[in-house]
């Protein structure tokens, strides 16, 4: 089973040190790294423009469902997959099995170009989540704040 | 797994609604989005699902609660199709899970469809070397209101009488009974877990 490390500031900082080279050197429109299971890490560049939080969980269901397709006709991987649209278009790649690459870039630019460049994000983010998974898991974390005492519910329903 | 970001003071948590075709699990989802209030942002409900309203691939509903004591914690509830056919979506849309709801159909004729999908979870749970006694877990017996729902107990018997008992809620929820009881409880096993997890000292 795989299991993302915890992430600290500086993890980030070097996730979106990345990102943010990608994006100058290739002028895509916005970058991120998600996990497999669905969640929003970081995402670089024009994510106002777009709900980054549902991209992200759609980005993951669709590797997966890939990956599984691969599966399914013999082929060990796909480690990408690649949607071309009218003005956008949008390629995710593998980072390590536990993380994708997920960037969206205009419809006209090459996405040859933007492999090329992300082959050196990629390698960067799988580095840091290495150093990241090398940390003791428990390390730093405090969550001992959190009062669960505390009887009010975290969800509350509205009332009629 | 969860997401715990120190930069950002962020928790991200999955929890996954998992049962027979047709129990409710979606239903579930658009009662919490309809009617929760003191979140601090709700994403919309994404469904894939078929033209006849079945789900396909999964629904999702993304919602951050309001900071527990300084930490963001952002949720994500999906589902999973019920028809016995889609396992391999069952499968993946298991990745990474935290917390299951599991919801069972409380009619009586609908008892053995509920016995299925729960060892299916567990198949599928195996299958990603998970073990459903290592995730935190909540039983709800849905559809409390239709005449031919069974008792309580006897929903017990069939579907929680494993070693350890876990929550479990009498609910209807498209009139939204129960819905909230059942997700503030996987929320709180789950902020228990990280707790205990965290305060885990280095040897
Ligand atoms: N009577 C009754 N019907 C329900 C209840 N919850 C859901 N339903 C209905 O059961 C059907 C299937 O619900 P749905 O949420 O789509 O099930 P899913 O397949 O598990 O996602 C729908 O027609 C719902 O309106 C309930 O508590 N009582
Ligand atoms: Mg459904």
């Amino acid at each position: 089973m795989f299991s993302l490390p915890q992430l600290f500031g500086e993890d980030i900082e070097e996730f979106n040190s990345a990102l943010d080279r990608l994006l100058s050197q290739t002028d895509a429109l916005a970058a991120m790294i998600i996990d497999v299971g669905g969640f929003l890490i970081t995402c670089r560049g024009e994510n106002s423009a777009f709900d980054a939080t549902t991209l992200a969980a759609l980005a993951a269901a669709s590797f997966s469902a890939t990956q599984q397709m691969a599966i399914t006709i013999g082929e060990s991987t796909f480690n990408s997959v690649y949607q071309q649209g009218e003005k956008f278009s949008l390629l995710l790649q593998d980072v390590n099995g536990q993380c994708l690459l997920v960037v969206i870039f205009k419809a006209d630019n090459s996405v040859g170009a933007l492999k090329y460049c992300s082959t050196d994000t990629i390698e960067r983010t799988k580095s840091q989540l290495g150093r990241a998974q090398e940390r003791h898991p428990s390390q730093g974390l405090d969550l001992s704040s959190l009062n669960l005492a505390d009887p009010s519910a975290v969800f509350k329903r509205k009332q009629e | 797994m969860a997401i715990i970001n120190q930069a950002t003071k962020e928790l991200q948590v999955k929890i996954v609604y998992y049962g027979p075709a047709k129990c409710g699990k979606t239903t579930n989802l658009e009662q919490v989005h309809g009617n929760v209030q003191n979140v601090k942002e709700k994403g919309k409900l994404v469904s894939l699902a078929t033209s006849s309203d079945r789900t396909l691939f999964f629904d999702f509903l993304p919602i951050e609660a309001m900071a527990i004591k300084g930490f963001k914690t952002k949720f994500q509830l999906y589902t999973v199709p019920g028809q016995v056919i889609y396992n391999t979506t069952r499968q993946l849309v298991l990745r990474g899970v935290d917390g299951i709801v599991f919801v069972a159909d409380s009619q009586y004729d609908k008892m053995s469809e509920n016995v299925e999908s729960f060892t299916n979870l567990e198949e599928n749970l195996k299958s990603q070397k998970l073990n459903l006694s290592d995730i935190p877990y909540v039983l709800q017996y849905n559809k409390r209101d239709l005449p031919n729902a069974a008792p309580v107990d006897y929903m017990e018997y069939v579907l929680n009488n494993r070693e350890l008992q876990v929550p479990s809620f009498a609910a209807s929820a498209s009139k939204c009974d129960g819905v909230f009881e059942t997700l503030n409880m996987i929320t709180r096993l789950l902020l228990n877990k990280f707790i205990n997890e965290g305060s885990r000292k280095t040897p």
